[in-house]
């Protein structure tokens, strides 16, 4: 706690200036923070504005500024005074622009605002960086198909050696077995030459790309610029230090023996699109049963075990674009050939629209309609949706079933996890499993199991020595967790990138794209970490959290929740924090129930006196306060957003950014009930297995510690309706100020918090 | 180039759509149908029809053979062209119609019906004056029900033909000819014979 010396500058544009009144703010700091430097200016954010906080600060007179203007996330390059700390009172946004103009309780709410920053000010450190680490630049890519064979290329291209692991004796993957490929040039319409070939033979012929065939990884531990990676090769182990890893382990075709009931198995003419492609190598396609008569009539069907709750509930994606690459295949080889493809829905997104079409003017035969059944004697019934009938086909020469992918998140090699591990696994998969939340009454919740099957059997893929156990962890369908509605490339493991067909159903030509997007998460990754500075989503943050090991009960509830499983334990419990895997959220300092983890500028001490800061008007005034915790990556911009289109809210509300729903610690609950708050809102992204939360498992951690509150109201003898948890995303600008207006006119029905003035 | 359509006796033909994408004029942009129906809803006559294009098109995909060829959907067709003139996925489906009733008259699916009658009554007028006679092409489709029918019918229309004379729409004098007779004639034996050659290759 260096010497702070902290100056308020208010600025009077955009606004300000006439929605309230300045110049009694600006007796503020002096009367009730011993401020002595206090400042107001037409417009802060002008190079005459700017120049009067820097001279202040230059003079040494000022080493904190606090800026009463816009919203923070606005001005930042103005406001920006190499590493002084700025801590930002938003009076536009949130005062000027969305509170009636010279109205008595748009006074107050800005004299609240500025009150909180000089709060915030008062607990504010410019952040210390976790100091230089080891830096190892070498990227590890984990799996020699066309993503890891891509990912290789890319790496080196940019500089960086590669190391590129592969548990098979060849380079190439399913892509060897593959006799052409889909179109990804334009005009996106013809069949197009296997490229697998020369990718390798590129690779091979790359001086800064080693490549390890026969290789499985047993064991990888560290953090981002100083993994170590244990490998097995030979019957030897190898140890390489590793900067980040790329996993690209692709995936593997669904197993066509559970699809009896689509005929697999009843005739060698019923084969899966992976088998057919053995088959169309050169020249004629024959009957797989004699080899002797050319196949003349084909049937694919399509969505073959996929877009099925039996067997994979999502689409595979590229299982129609490949029935269309085979059946033009066969056309050219033979016009004469019908080929029928049975469709439930044809997805043929973007480009593959042109191929679908040039499979048409071929003279393939599409058919939309719902399989019914499939015989030994070659029979397709299908009931057909633009005639409304059955239809049968009969006499078939083949039948392709276009099944789906499986993606290989787990080791199809290895066996699967011990018990132990595999509970962290389990809940892991499962963002709605209550799981990591250790729990405010004590109890540990027992985590939601997911159906066997959607976990693909198998050992872990890296076995990474995590407190949180082996795995990369895996989404509900199976796939790597990334953050895939907002932020791809994203695992809850920092410096691992999955990319390819082991994070979602995609092509060659999409994994290749998906393979260059990692590795540049990669080398963001290593040089992050070489500069103590975290990555997405609060990339450069040079804060971390400090644990104070003095007081920690070594209860594990931060290792537990931590959403990236930065935060290993010692032998006797003491948590550690790998700082280049920590993204800053706060999660951890939300856990702690001795609250001894905080950031330089961010700590459970900080939110409490920016809550105590708050003027609470007492129950005589008729004029309630409700606080909001307001996640800074959706609901502080969508209220910011509000604010610009002018949307007003309830005048009583004091809102508090937070990094993440999962950093606000139940104390600040306390806190402001014990300060007379009348009710409590926290607002942040949606959680669940279609989370948007940008740390994944922050607002499923602060929901499920929030469905415990309800108690701890009612033995305060206060109504559990008072603290409540809404999902508001980014795009919700237009109804976040309805949203706030019935909550505040639910409080406004009940009798004050009788804790005011207390 | 028709070659024989397999399998005549199958209810569903698994060959039957690649035949007809093969050798029905036209067949080869019947792929492109997007089954949208915009053919079907446009057509002036379709309630006429037993099948709209659209569901004869599925029905070609789905091996319907003996059904599509023997469906009275294409002697309905006036060839307006509304079809064509609307169909996004630029299906000629008017010329795909038209081949499909020559089809179906090849092999034997046409049973005798008044289109086709009237067909044979305006293709005997054309070929042998080189003009249409609106009388003798509407008496010879009248009487090819048989003279009692015939006589029927002429009595029915009797007003309308009365009213198209006094407008010259219809006269009752030789009938119009082409001058160059000799000519059509050499025309319509080069054709036969380019058909003739066409559906021996
Ligand atoms: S890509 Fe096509 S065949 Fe494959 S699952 Fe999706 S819809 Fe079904
Ligand atoms: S919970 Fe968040 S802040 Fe804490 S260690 Fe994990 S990533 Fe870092
Ligand atoms: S949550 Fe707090 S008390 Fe518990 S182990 Fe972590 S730092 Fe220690
Ligand atoms: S309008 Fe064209 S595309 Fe639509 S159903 Fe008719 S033929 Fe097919």
């Amino acid at each position: 706690m260096s010497d702070r010396k902290p100056g308020v500058y208010l600025c009077k544009g955009c606004g300000i200036g006439e929605a309230v009144d300045v110049g009694e703010l600006e007796k503020l700091p002096a009367s009730e923070f011993k401020i002595g430097t206090c400042k107001t200016h037409d417009a802060l954010c002008s190079d005459e504005g700017v120049a009067l906080i820097k001279a202040d600060i230059d003079g040494g007179d000022i080493n904190q500024a606090i800026i009463g203007a816009c919203s923070h996330r606005v001005m930042t390059d103005k406001f920006s005074f190499n590493g002084t700390p700025v801590i930002r009172a938003n009076l536009r946004e949130q005062v000027a622009w969305s509170q009636p103009a010279g109205e008595e309780d748009t006074q107050m709410l800005a004299a609240d605002q500025v009150r909180m920053a000089m709060a915030q000010a008062s607990k504010t450190d410019a952040p210390s960086s976790s100091a230089v680490q080891e830096l190892v630049q070498t990227v590890m890519i984990v799996g020699g198909g066309i993503t890891g064979l891509t990912a290789a290329l890319e790496a080196a291209k940019s500089g960086h050696k590669a190391l590129l692991v592969e548990r098979s004796d060849k380079l190439g993957g399913w892509a060897n077995k593959w006799s052409k490929r889909m179109p990804h040039l334009p005009p996106y319409r013809g069949v197009e030459e296997n490229h697998v070939g020369k990718l390798i033979a590129e690779v091979e012929a790359h001086g800064d790309i080693t490549v390890m065939t026969d290789t499985m990884i047993t064991k990888t531990s560290g953090a981002p610029g100083k993994f170590e990676v244990t490998m097995a090769h030979g019957g030897s182990d190898k140890i390489e230090m590793i900067g980040a890893i790329v996993v690209a382990t692709g995936w593997r075709p669904y197993d066509a023996s559970k699809l009896t009931h689509l005929g697999y198995g009843a005739s060698p003419d019923i084969v899966t699109g992976v088998e057919l492609e053995d088959m169309l190598g050169d020249g004629k396609l024959m009957r797989k049963s004699d080899g002797q008569k050319e196949a003349k009539y084909i049937a694919f069907i399509q969505c073959a075990g996929s877009r099925d709750p039996d067997h994979l509930p999502y689409c595979s994606s590229v299982c129609c674009g490949v029935s269309i690459k085979q059946s033009l295949q066969i056309k050219r080889e033979n016009p004469d050939a019908s080929c029928y493809v049975i469709f439930d829905e044809l997805r043929t997104p973007g480009t593959a629209e042109e191929f679908y079409r040039e499979a048409q003017e071929a003279g393939v035969i599409f058919m939309k309609g719902k399989v019914k059944s499939v015989g030994g004697d070659m029979s397709v019934v299908y009931e057909d949706d633009l005639l409304g009938q059955e239809v049968p086909l009969n006499g078939l020469d083949m039948i392709v079933l276009a099944t789906g992918m499986v993606p290989n998140s787990t080791n199809p090699d290895t066996e699967a996890a011990e018990e132990e591990m595999n509970k962290y696994l389990i809940s892991d998969i499962n963002p709605a499993a209550g799981v990591s939340v250790a729990g405010y009454t004590g109890d540990t919740p027992d985590p939601v199991k997911r159906p066997e099957e959607s976990i693909p059997p198998g050992g872990s893929i890296l076995n990474l020595q995590y407190r949180q156990g082996p795995h990369i962890p895996i989404l509900a369908d199976g796939f790597s967790d990334s953050h895939y509605i907002c932020f791809p490339y994203e695992t809850r493991r920092t410096g691992i990138y999955t990319c390819g067909p082991v994070r979602r159903p995609m092509d060659m030509a999409e994994s290749a794209d998906d393979a260059a997007g990692a590795v540049l998460k990669a080398i963001q990754a290593i040089r992050s970490a070489g500069e103590g500075a975290s990555v997405h989503p609060r990339t450069g943050d040079l804060s971390f959290p400090k644990i104070g090991h003095d007081i920690c009960t070594k209860c594990r509830r931060c290792t537990v929740e931590c959403p990236f499983g930065a935060i290993d334990e010692e032998e006797d419990g003491k948590p550690v924090i790998n700082e280049s895997r920590c993204r800053r959220c706060g999660t951890c300092m939300g856990a702690c129930p001795v609250r001894t983890i905080s950031f330089d500028n961010y700590s459970p001490s900080m939110v409490g006196d920016m809550i105590k800061a708050i003027d609470v008007p007492d129950e005589f005034e008729e004029k309630p306060r409700i606080i909001i915790f307001a996640c800074e990556n959706d609901a502080y911009p969508a209220l910011d957003m509000a604010g610009i289109n002018r949307q007003q809210w309830s005048a009583y509300v004091r809102v508090i950014p937070v990094r993440c729903l999962g950093s606000v610690t139940m104390l600040w609950v306390s806190t402001a009930l014990e300060s007379g708050f009348d009710g409590i809102m926290l607002m942040g992204c949606k959680s669940g297995d279609d989370y948007q939360c940008h740390f994944i498992k922050g607002s499923g951690i602060a929901k499920e510690r929030m469905s415990k509150v309800g108690a701890t109201l009612k033995s305060m003898a206060l109504e559990e309706e008072r603290v409540q948890m809404e999902e508001v995303s980014i795009a919700d600008s237009h109804s976040v100020a309805k949203v706030i207006n019935k909550f505040a006119a639910t409080i406004g029905d009940m009798d004050p918090n009788p804790f005011k003035g207390f | 180039m028709t070659k024989p359509a397999p399998n005549t006796s199958e209810k569903y033909d698994l060959g039957f759509a690649n035949w007809v994408y093969e050798n029905v004029n036209g067949g080869d942009k019947l792929g492109l149908c997007m089954q949208c129906g915009v053919c079907s809803g446009s057509c002036p006559i379709g309630e006429q029809m037993d099948h709209g294009p659209r569901k004869l098109f599925m029905m070609i995909r789905a091996g319907m053979k003996d059904e599509v060829l023997s469906s009275n959907t294409m002697w309905n067709c006036t060839s307006c062209y509304r079809c064509v003139v609307r169909c996004p996925r630029s299906v000629p489906v008017t010329y795909i119609l038209q081949d499909l009733a020559a089809k179906s008259v090849e092999l034997g699916y046409a049973k005798p019906n008044e289109n086709s009658k009237f067909s044979n009554s305006f293709w005997w007028s054309a070929k042998t004056f080189g003009r249409t006679d609106e009388r003798l092409v509407t008496a010879k489709y009248y009487f090819s029900f048989g003279v009692v029918e015939g006589v029927k019918r002429g009595l029915d229309n009797l007003k309308i033909a009365w009213g198209m004379i006094k407008t010259g729409r219809m006269h009752l004098t030789m009938p119009h000819q082409i001058k160059d007779k000799a000519g059509l004639k050499a025309i319509l034996a080069k054709a036969a014979e380019i058909e003739e050659r066409e559906s021996k290759s």
